[in-house]
C-alpha cells in the first residue's frame, strides 16, 4: 500500500507539557511499515514477517533532566535497556539524567482489514528482532529530537545550525563558550518544525554510549522485589480463580465434586472452562488443543481457590476422536521414517544431484541426531487479570505479542477491541512461549462467564503440560567425501512440526545438498521455543563436522575452516537475514578457538569441543571445555563464546545473552526432555524435569565481541543453538564416547 | 492463632488458614510479591526467605510451623542487617534510590539479573549461605546455591556471591 511520503520515516509530536517538553516519537503503524523502506538502511536483512516497532515517548524536564518510557515488552533480553541507549545516542542525551519509568503504554488501531495493530508502534518481541526492527527508527527519532534542540539554540543565538554541537544534554556553540542546557531551550524547542533533509545520523566512529557497557534500567526494582511482574498485580476487587485443568492431551471432564469446592470458605462458584482447538502457524492444517478442558474455582482469596480445586477431586475421561499421545513411540517413529527413503518427504532443497553426489564419494558417513520435546518452563507461571466492563476492558499479563490481547477479547465478549486497557507486564521469562495467547484467552472466556473481574493463577505443573514444546526431532545425516573435500550432503529429518533450519551451512557449502522433512502425524502442540528448530540442526550438523574431521584425521577447527574458506556471501532464504557470510561465521570459529587457547596440550580426560551456528542474523562459536573421569563422571569447565552481532549496541548485555543463552542450550542438551505417556506429561515439574542448576553450570563463560559496523542483530537466541554440539563434540574429546542422543545426561553421568 | 513475625513485624495468622504455605500468606495477605511463586514443591527456590536466618522454600513451609518464627524477606533483607553493612545505590538519575544489603549491592554491580525473577529467591538463598559460608569457594557454592535460574544467569550469580563475601569480609 501507498502512503504519504511524511508518514514513512518516524516523526515527532511535540507538546508542551505540565512546564515540560513532552516529545512524543511516533512510528508509522505496522500495517503503513513498508519494506522498501526498512530495505535502505538495513541491506542484510530482510523486513520481518512481524513487524516490530517501538514508540518511546521522552519528556525533556525544566531542570535537563529527562523522563523515559521504554515500552518495547522485556522478558530478560534487555531490551528496555538497549532501546533507550539507541536512541539516547543519537540525541546526545546524558544517561545518567534518565528517570526510566516502568510505563510501557500500548495504544491501538485498527488497520484497513480491520485487524488490531498498534496505533503508532509494535512493540512486540520474539526472533531476536527487536534491536533490527527498531534500530532505525530509534536513530532518526532521536537524531531528529536532537535537531529540534540545535534550531531553537541557533534562533536564539542568530548562528547557523551548523555551528552547533550537542553533547550530554547540553547544546554548545562551537565558536563561543555559550551553551544551553536541553532543559532550557526544551519548551520553545518543541514548537521548531525540522526538514527531513536537515539532520542527518551519527557516523558509527562518533558513538559515545553505542558500544558501552550499561546496566538493566530495572535492575533495583528487580533486586528488591518490587512487583514489576504479571503475577504481583491485581485489579481491585478481583476474584481469584484456579483451574483444575485436564492433565493429558485432548481429555475431558467426566465428574468433579462441585459441592465439596463450594463448602470451603471463600469459594464462591465453580464453572467449567471449554476446551479449545484452534488453528496455529506452527502445527500444520489440522487444529491443535491450545486450551485444554477444565474446572473453574472461584474464591475470595487465592488460598481459598486452590483449596476448593484440591475438594474437586475431578475425573478425566479420554476426548472422543484424540489418539493417545506417546513421545517414546513418536521419537521412534521418526527414526522409522527417515530410515525408510520410500516414506513421503517434503523436497525442501535439492541443490546439485546428491544421490549421484554420495555415489561419487571416496566414503559416506550416516549417522542419527535425536533431539527430545523441549519444555518452556518460564519462571513465572502463567497468570491473567481480566475486568470486562459493558463497553471497555483491562487485562494485565505478561505477553510477547500484546496485541493480540484486544483481539481475544473482542472475540471472546464482543467489546471493541480498541477500548481494551493492556498492561503488559515484565515477564518472568518467555523464550517464545509467551508469543501464544492461550493462557490469555481461557482468562477472558472465565472473565465473561464469571462476568465479575478475575485472576487466573496457574501452577508449575499445568504450566508444563499445557506447554506449547519445541519439538523433538530426529535427523539422518549422509555426509560424502571426496579429495577431502565436503562433496554431497543428504539431510533427512522428522520430528513433531515444523521445518528444518536447512537454509544455514552447509547450504552453500557443498555442491550436492538435499534436505527433507518426513511430517508426523503426532497431535502434541508445539511452538517456539527460543531459536526455534536451530538447535537441532546445529546438534547435526556441527556433530557430523567432528565425526567427518576425524575421518579425515584433521582437527575440527580446521575442518571448518576448510569448509568456509573462499567463501563469502551466499543467499540465505530463512527467517531473518537475506545473506549468509562465511567470513563472519569462519571469525566467530576462530575468535572462540583463540580465546579457548585452543592448540594446548591438555590433561588426559580434559578436552575441547567446537560448534558454531547462525540464528536470525548473528553468528555464534563456542568451545567447551569438559573433564570426563575415568568412571564416565562428566563436568564441565569454561566455555568461550564469539558472536558477530553487528554493531554491539550494549556488550554488558550482549555477555549477559552469551552466558544465559548458552546455558539455556546446555540444558536442552543435558537434561530437558519432556516425556508424554497415555497422552499426558510424566515429568510435569521440577522434581521429576531436571533442569540445569549452579553445580551443572560452567563456572565462567568467556565471550568476544566481533567489531562490526553492520546494522545491530538480535542476541537473544543465537547463542544457544551451539551448546549441544559443542558440548558432544568435548565428551567425545575427551572420553571417545560420541553421543548423538539428547539429553546427553541419559548417557553420561554428570 | 498463629504469631510470627515478618521484617520485625509482628504478624497473626487465624488457625484455619494453617496449612496455607508461608509463600501465600506474604504475598496474598501481607502484600509481599517479592517472594516468588515458580514450582510451589521447594524445587526452585524462587519462593526463599530466611526464618529465624536459615534460607528456606516459602512455598512448602505451612503457618502452622511458624509459631514465634522470625521471618525475614526480600524486601526486609536490607533493613536486617546494620546501617554500616547497607549502602545506598543509585541508577540513572537521583530519583530512585535503594538502601541495599550486601548481597543486593553486589547483584546491581554484577548486573546479575535477565528476566530477574528468581532474582529475590537467588539473593535470598545467597545472604543465608554466605553467612554459614562467609569465604566460600567455588565448589562451596555450587553445592550451596541450589536455585533455578531458568535464564541461566548462574556465572554472574557465583561471580556476585563471591564479591559480595569479600566486601562482607
Amino acid at each position: 500500500m501507498t502512503r504519504p511520503h511524511n508518514s514513512r520515516r518516524a516523526f515527532l509530536k511535540s507538546s508542551v507539557y505540565m512546564g515540560a517538553w513532552v516529545l512524543s516519537i511516533q512510528l508509522p503503524s505496522q500495517a503503513q511499515a513498508t519494506s522498501k523502506a526498512r530495505a535502505k538502511t538495513q541491506v542484510n536483512l530482510k523486513p520481518s514477517p512481524c513487524n516490530q516497532d517501538w514508540c518511546i515517548y521522552v519528556q525533556i524536564n525544566a531542570d535537563n533532566s529527562v523522563t523515559l518510557n521504554s515500552p518495547i515488552m522485556d522478558m530478560g533480553q534487555y531490551m528496555r535497556t538497549t532501546g533507550p541507549m539507541i536512541l539516547a545516542e543519537e540525541m546526545d542525551l546524558d544517561w545518567r539524567l534518565i528517570d526510566f519509568t516502568p510505563a510501557q503504554p500500548i495504544a491501538l488501531a485498527r488497520n484497513d482489514k480491520n485487524d488490531v495493530i498498534h496505533a503508532y508502534a509494535d512493540i512486540n518481541t520474539g526472533g531476536s528482532m527487536a534491536v533490527h526492527n527498531n534500530w532505525d527508527y530509534l536513530r532518526k527519532a532521536g537524531a531528529r529530537a536532537k535537531q529540534m534542540l540545535i534550531q531553537e539554540a541557533a534562533a536564539r543565538w542568530d548562528i547557523p545550525t551548523s555551528q552547533i554541537r550537542c553533547k550530554n544534554n547540553f547544546v554548545f556553540d562551537s565558536k563561543s563558550k555559550r551553551q544551553f542546557s536541553y532543559g532550557e531551550l526544551a519548551e520553545k524547542a518543541s514548537s521548531q518544525q525540522v526538514p527531513d533533509d536537515s539532520f542527518k545520523l551519527k557516523d558509527s566512529k562518533d558513538y559515545t554510549l553505542i558500544g558501552t557497557a550499561k546496566h538493566n534500567i530495572d535492575l533495583l526494582d528487580i533486586v528488591t522485589g518490587k512487583p514489576i511482574y504479571g503475577l504481583d498485580a491485581d485489579i481491585e476487587g478481583a476474584l481469584q480463580v484456579v483451574v483444575d485443568r485436564a492433565p493429558a492431551i485432548g481429555a475431558e471432564i467426566a465428574s468433579y465434586d462441585k459441592k465439596a469446592a463450594l463448602a470451603i470458605n471463600g469459594v464462591s462458584d465453580v464453572i467449567e472452562s471449554p476446551r479449545h482447538d484452534v488453528n496455529h502457524w506452527l502445527n500444520g492444517p489440522e487444529k491443535i488443543q491450545v486450551i485444554a478442558a477444565g474446572v473453574a474455582v472461584v474464591a475470595d482469596t487465592l488460598w481459598a481457590a486452590m483449596k476448593g480445586k484440591r475438594a474437586l477431586k475431578t475425573q478425566w475421561k479420554t476426548g472422543e476422536g484424540f489418539k493417545n499421545q506417546d513421545s517414546e513411540a513418536q521419537i521412534k517413529s521418526f527414526y522409522q521414517t527417515i530410515a525408510d527413503d520410500k516414506a513421503p518427504a517434503q523436497l525442501s532443497k535439492n541443490d546439485g544431484d546428491v544421490d549421484k553426489g554420495l555415489a561419487e564419494a571416496d566414503f559416506v558417513l550416516e549417522q542419527y541426531y535425536e533431539k527430545p520435546l523441549l519444555a518452556h518452563a518460564c519462571m513465572e507461571p502463567f497468570n491473567c487479570s481480566v475486568e470486562l466492563k459493558k463497553d471497555s476492558a483491562t487485562v494485565i499479563t505478561g505477553n510477547q505479542f500484546p496485541h493480540q490481547i484486544a483481539t481475544i477479547v473482542e472475540e471472546v465478549s464482543g467489546i471493541d477491541a480498541l477500548k481494551v486497557s493492556i498492561h503488559a507486564l515484565r515477564m518472568g521469562g518467555g523464550f517464545g512461549r509467551k508469543v501464544e495467547g492461550d493462557y490469555v484467552r481461557e482468562a477472558v472466556v472465565l472473565a465473561h462467564k464469571i462476568k465479575k473481574p478475575i485472576k487466573v493463577t496457574w501452577n508449575r505443573e499445568n504450566e508444563i503440560e499445557r506447554d506449547m514444546f519445541g519439538s523433538a526431532c530426529v535427523a539422518r545425516v549422509r555426509a560424502g567425501i571426496k579429495n577431502g573435500k565436503l562433496h554431497a550432503w543428504h539431510h533427512r529429518q522428522s520430528q513433531n512440526k515444523g521445518g528444518a533450519q536447512d537454509n544455514n551451512y552447509p547450504q552453500a557449502l557443498v555442491p550436492h545438498y538435499k534436505s527433507e522433512i518426513c511430517h508426523s502425524s503426532s497431535d502434541i502442540p508445539m511452538g517456539a521455543w527460543r531459536g526455534p528448530m536451530h538447535l537441532q540442526w546445529a546438534f547435526a550438523v556441527e556433530s557430523m563436522y567432528d565425526e567427518l574431521a576425524e575421518k579425515l584425521s584433521l582437527d575440527p577447527l580446521q575442518f571448518r575452516m576448510n569448509l568456509l574458506k573462499d567463501l563469502g556471501e551466499t543467499p540465505y532464504h530463512g527467517y531473518g537475514p537475506s545473506i549468509s557470510d562465511a567470513r563472519r561465521m569462519a571469525a566467530c570459529y576462530q575468535a572462540a578457538a583463540k580465546m579457548a587457547d585452543w592448540d594446548k596440550k591438555r590433561p588426559p580426560g580434559t578436552a575441547l569441543g567446537i560448534a558454531g551456528h547462525m540464528t536470525h542474523g548473528s553468528y555464534c562459536a563456542f568451545v567447551q571445555e569438559v573433564s570426563v573421569s575415568k568412571d564416565k563422571q562428566l563436568t564441565l569447565g569454561t566455555a568461550y563464546g564469539a558472536i558477530d552481532c553487528g554493531i554491539a549496541i550494549n556488550p554488558n548485555h550482549i555477555r549477559a545473552q552469551m552466558e544465559g543463552g548458552y546455558i539455556d542450550g546446555l540444558n536442552a542438551a543435558l537434561f530437558n526432555k519432556i516425556t508424554f505417556e497415555d497422552s499426558r506429561v510424566v515429568n510435569n515439574n521440577f522434581d521429576k524435569l531436571r533442569w540445569i542448576k549452579m553445580k551443572e553450570a560452567p563456572i565462567t563463560v568467556e565471550s568476544h565481541i566481533i567489531k562490526s559496523d553492520l546494522s545491530p542483530t538480535g542476541v537473544g537466541e543465537p547463542p544457544t543453538a551451539p551448546a549441544a554440539a559443542a558440548l558432544a563434540n568435548a565428551i567425545y574429546a575427551a572420553s571417545g564416547q560420541r553421543i548423538r542422543r539428547l539429553p546427553i545426561s541419559e548417557s553420561i553421568s554428570i | 492463632m498463629i504469631k510470627f513475625t515478618v521484617n520485625q513485624k509482628t504478624v497473626e495468622a487465624d488457625d484455619d488458614i494453617a496449612d496455607m504455605p508461608l509463600l501465600w500468606f506474604l504475598r496474598e495477605n501481607q502484600n509481599l510479591k517479592g517472594t516468588k511463586f515458580g514450582c510451589g514443591i521447594g524445587q526452585c527456590g524462587a519462593c526463599t526467605v530466611h526464618m529465624n536466618g536459615n534460607a528456606i522454600r516459602s512455598c512448602s513451609v505451612p503457618l502452622a510451623t511458624l509459631a514465634n518464627a522470625d521471618i525475614t524477606t526480600i524486601e526486609g533483607l536490607a533493613s536486617k542487617v546494620g546501617a554500616d553493612a547497607t549502602t545506598s545505590y543509585q541508577v540513572g538519575s537521583s530519583k530512585q534510590t535503594e538502601t541495599l544489603h550486601p548481597v543486593q549491592q553486589a547483584w546491581v554491580e554484577g548486573d546479575v539479573p535477565q528476566c530477574g525473577y528468581c532474582q529475590p529467591g537467588q539473593i535470598m538463598a545467597a545472604a543465608a549461605f554466605l553467612k554459614q559460608n562467609p569465604a566460600p569457594s567455588d565448589q562451596d557454592i555450587s553445592e550451596g546455591i541450589t536455585n533455578i535460574c531458568r535464564c541461566g544467569s548462574y556465572v554472574r550469580i557465583r561471580q556476585a556471591i563471591k564479591n559480595a563475601a569479600k566486601n562482607m569480609s
